[in-house]
């Protein structure tokens, strides 16, 4: 019984592919959670969204101009972010609108690129005798975990233990301009330099989950494990541990899950991180369904059982 | 020229697309007024995404797409209320939570079933290869939106204004809020053939803002996100067709480059006009004061 369960256990990590998946999905789960938490609490969900959709053009160009894809990704990512930027202080649109207008734009001009990119790696090849890549774009948008080259995986290594280190680096900071950059300010902090380190880092965790998770999921990641903290606990390291353990633990099981059922990776993983979010909802220690519940009940009983109390005084 | 403009529609296909998008362009153009009206722009985001596994699951069962498709949207819409009124976990959060668990859903499922070619359609779109049962379920669901928007639309715009005041003159505004989520859910499906998911957001956001950019009077806000979005449909076909590129992707960059135009070149708000209209107030300053001019 012990055997097969270690069996079961040990077996997929036989394949070199499922070992190289297990690390890049921990170290990318690690990232995702640190980032999330500031998401969280900033509110900033829809702009990693935002960002993770906006990288397309960017890829699209670098594979064309034989760049490595992470540039790319970052300056089209950082464009978007000037451009959401500029388009909200110049409008009176809400920031949503204008988030929601300039990465649709981003996107589609990424879809477009994509689409006439056979022809132009024909036209560059022909005229620089190089000749590009063809770009999956099913591989940006979902990721592929268990498929992931050397290259990228250099690439993602750095570029997420860099934003990992970074977000750690500077967490207090972080912190205090996340909940109220005002007191920020006014004990000197530079906010205008946190608001592009914190965008920054957004943007590096997306471009190093990309190759890996892909964009669609990314989103996910960079909001679930932040939630699941803070349903948990109020403090602040607390919930950076939370968010980690969380993220990595799914990370795990996802693949485990993948590996199993011979499913999609970034979605096991995207869903079993929606499952702990629910299981912390219903089962939190004092904030949870179930402790509301408990609660509610034994405040219940506590009233009748006075009420009597006073019924027998009184007769 | 003329000729440049008719090529394309010698073929029946192209034909087809350019009146399917121009019609899913100007449903999701009257969506847009009141989605930018109320802010749920992020909203719309997650209602596209989330009809992801209904697609899959209608696809399974041989139902047709658009059912799946709406009951999902609206499920996912039912869990982000439910997750926000539950917990702490503020309003986009608890969007980009449930959304995100619907897609991690549908990919689960389409990774277990041996055909994906659908995936690609409901991602990007395929309007230019679009079958004659897809166009009727488009029609049908953009045609009930249409409908309904046409019967709620005071009261949806007063909703979508100011919900205490809708609610105070005895407007049943839950009634109106799940009303506006299941007229967004119509409107996605409609839109989901033509231009796919993700493409869907741009034309549920932009029209609607490049309108509100341009007027303060709600009905030619309107008039003008209709225009604006079947323009950008039409001038996206013709792009699609002579760049041999993808026909979604060429619709919304067309869409927001006309809302940027909109942005430097309207009338009255327009940063041109903004910018000519400050140099005009100096110049007069400085003529009625020689003294400060010299």
């Amino acid at each position: 019984m012990l055997e097969t369960l270690w069996h079961w256990v040990v077996d997929p990590f036989q394949f070199e592919f499922m070992v190289k998946a297990l690390g890049v999905g921990v170290l990318i789960g690690a990232v995702c959670a640190v980032l999330s938490c500031f998401v969280t609490l900033k509110g900033w969900s829809l702009m990693g969204d935002a960002l993770a959709h906006a990288v397309l053009p960017g890829v699209a160009i670098a594979y064309l101009v034989g760049a490595p894809f992470v540039i790319g990704a970052f300056i089209s990512g950082m464009a978007a972010v000037l451009l959401i930027g500029w388009t909200s202080a110049r409008t009176r649109l809400r920031a949503d609108a204008a988030i929601g207008i300039v990465f649709t734009a981003f996107f589609g001009l990424g879809l477009v690129l994509v689409s006439v990119m056979p022809r132009m790696a024909e036209w560059v090849s022909a005229r620089f005798g190089y000749l590009p890549p063809l770009l999956d774009i099913r591989k940006v948008l979902f990721g592929n975990l268990l498929g992931v080259a050397d290259a990228d995986l250099i690439q993602t290594a750095i570029v997420g233990g860099g934003a990992l280190l970074l977000a750690l680096l500077f967490r207090r900071d972080l912190l205090l301009f996340c909940f109220d950059p005002n007191h920020a300010r006014a004990i000197g902090l530079n906010t205008r330099w946190l608001y592009g380190l914190l965008l920054s880092l957004l943007a590096l965790t997306i471009v190093a989950a990309l190759q890996t998770i892909g964009i669609v999921l990314v989103v996910a990641m960079l909001i679930a494990p932040g939630a699941i903290g803070s349903l948990l606990t109020d403090r602040f390291d607390r919930m950076l541990l939370l968010a980690t353990g969380a993220s990595v633990v799914s990370c795990v099981a996802g693949i485990y899950a993948s590996y199993y059922l011979v499913a999609s990776t970034g979605g096991c993983i995207v869903f079993i991180q929606a499952l702990l979010f629910m299981v912390a909802l219903a089962l939190a220690p004092r904030r949870g369904l179930l402790a509301q519940f408990i609660n509610r009940r034994a405040q219940h009983n506590a009233g009748i059982i006075r009420a009597r109390r006073a019924d027998t005084q009184e007769g | 020229m003329l000729e440049w403009l008719i090529a394309p529609f010698t073929y029946p296909f192209m034909q087809t697309a350019l009146g399917v998008s121009v019609f899913v362009g100007v449903v999701c153009a009257v969506l847009s007024c009141y989605l930018i009206l109320k802010g749920w722009s992020l909203m719309g985001d997650a209602l596209a995404h989330a009809v992801l596994p209904g697609v899959v699951f209608a696809y399974l069962l041989g139902l047709p797409f658009a059912i799946g498709a709406f009951v999902s949207g609206l499920a996912c819409a039912i869990a982000i209320g439910w997750v926000k009124r539950n917990s702490r976990i503020k309003e986009d959060t608890a969007i980009g939570l449930v959304f995100t668990a619907f897609v991690a859903l549908g990919l689960i499922v389409i990774s277990r079933t041996p055909s994906d070619v659908h995936l690609t359609h409901i991602l990007y779109g395929n309007v230019l290869g679009i079958e004659p049962g897809d166009v009727l379920q488009t029609l049908l669901a953009g045609g009930i939106a249409l409908l309904v928007v046409g019967i709620l639309r005071r009261d949806l715009m007063l909703f979508c204004f100011d919900p205490n005041h809708a609610s105070a003159i005895g407007l049943n505004t839950t009634l109106l809020h799940y009303a506006l989520l299941a007229l967004l859910a119509l409107t996605v499906v409609a839109a989901l053939q033509a231009v796919g998911v993700i493409l869907v957001i741009a034309m549920l956001i932009t029209p609607g803002a490049t309108g509100y950019l341009l007027t303060s009077r709600f009905d030619r806000m309107m008039a003008l996100a209709i225009g604006a979005a079947a323009l950008a449909c039409v001038l996206g076909v013709y792009a699609s067709f002579y760049l041999d590129a993808s026909t979604g992707g060429c619709i919304v960059v067309t869409q927001a480059l006309l809302f940027f135009a909109a942005l430097l070149f309207g009338p009255r708000r327009g940063l041109l006009a903004q910018a000519i209209g400050r140099r005009r107030a100096q110049r007069a300053a400085g003529a009625r004061s020689p003294q400060r001019a010299v």
